[in-house]
């Protein structure tokens, strides 16, 4: 890893762990019950095991994109195996856990609301450390296989010749925890820019 | 015959990465192939087989162009006939199939880059400068594909999240 591009990793780094702080206080406010947030790694790279986190590249995740807009310009994607994702359905809404079974409109439509709290904190963290006005785009939902998605965000920002920066969440509430990723993909422009801030 | 038998050995083909094989037991698996496209060939004379897993259309960047065998398109048909070859393939005899090429973060998103049809439309071509036409594809769409090509019969199947291997 270069120096520029470890010291972009470890201001992500700093970003992400104000931006769950941010996203723990709105989740929790949200559902009622105390949710922990925490970012155990950070890796830079197009990792082929960038969905060990959601349990491997073949397993039906829910995924949310959402584009970054603004001074500079970039991509969040934030994945949930199918399973925890439809639990977090069921706190969100209040309903006894096991209530959401299916991949429906409804829990695309609650995981969208998760990943629009998680994904705006995030960008906003960015956004305050580094003096940028930035606009996360409303988020798309979609099930489908993990890797297929985290490709597809790869291919997006290598094509612009970009970095990709992963950030590996945990969400944790009082019945357990669960394993979301966090990808963060910076456009080439924008990698130049939070390397400048982090000189 | 819809799935893998359980014996054959899975050989992962990741992004940006091409495997070639005349290993009967082997079956090369690219999974979930959203904008990527993956391109499997089979020489049904030589019983030889590869699959290429290729990321994007076309480098805008040298200095990247070479980061993997089939990053880009252009390399990737490339260093896939090139292996193809090294191992006993005639590319005149190659059954070309391809899969992949979705749009799978929304249509609003699709637009914006192409990514997917513009990897399909440019495979196509660099293959039609060869005198290669793909006898069947799998191409565009929302949904991620996961492709095997079993060594064996040289056959290819496709699935989706959504629905069980079939033949392509």
């Amino acid at each position: 890893m270069s120096t520029t591009t470890s010291r972009v990793a470890e201001t992500l780094g700093e970003v992400a762990t104000d931006g769950a702080l941010r996203a723990e206080r709105g989740l929790s406010g949200l559902v009622g019950e105390e949710i922990k947030i925490h970012v155990p790694q950070i890796r830079v790279g197009t990792n082929v095991d960038a969905c060990d986190a959601v349990g491997g590249p073949d397993v039906i995740v829910f995924g949310a994109y959402l584009g970054i807009t603004g001074d500079i310009t970039g991509h969040v994607m934030l994945l949930f195996p199918q399973q925890r994702a439809l639990e977090c359905v069921d706190l969100m809404c209040g309903q006894p856990a096991g209530t959401s079974t299916e991949p429906d409109e409804f829990a695309s439509s609650a995981i969208g609301e998760l990943a629009n709290i998680v994904g705006s904190a995030f960008v906003n963290a960015l956004a305050d450390r580094a003096g940028l006005i930035l606009h996360p785009s409303p988020p798309t939902v979609v099930n489908d296989m993990a890797i297929a998605l985290v490709e597809s965000v790869y291919a997006a920002i290598l094509a612009q010749g970009g970095e990709v920066v992963m950030i590996d969440t945990v969400f944790s509430d009082e019945k357990g925890t669960t394993a979301g990723l966090l990808i963060v993909a910076p456009d080439a422009d924008a990698f130049a820019k939070i390397a400048e801030l982090a000189a | 015959m819809t799935t893998a038998s359980t014996t054959a050995r899975r050989t992962s083909v990741g992004i940006g990465q091409i495997a070639v094989s005349k290993d009967t037991s082997e079956v090369l698996v690219a999974y979930g192939l959203g904008s990527c496209v993956g391109v499997s060939a089979y020489d049904p004379v030589a019983h030889i087989c590869g699959l290429a897993h290729i990321l994007l259309p076309e480098s805008n960047n040298s200095a990247s162009a070479t980061r993997e065998p089939a990053w880009y398109a252009a390399a990737g048909i490339t260093n896939l006939l090139r292996e193809l070859t090294a191992l006993g393939a005639i590319p005149g005899r190659l059954v070309v199939k391809l899969a992949g090429g979705a749009a799978v973060l929304g249509e609003a998103n699709a637009s914006k880059f192409r990514i997917g049809e513009r990897n399909a439309e440019v495979i196509i071509e660099l293959l039609r400068q060869r005198n290669i036409r793909p006898c069947a594809t799998s191409l565009g769409g929302s949904k991620g594909r996961t492709v095997e090509l079993h060594v064996v019969s040289g056959k290819t199947f496709v699935r989706t999240a959504a629905s069980p291997a079939t033949e392509l």
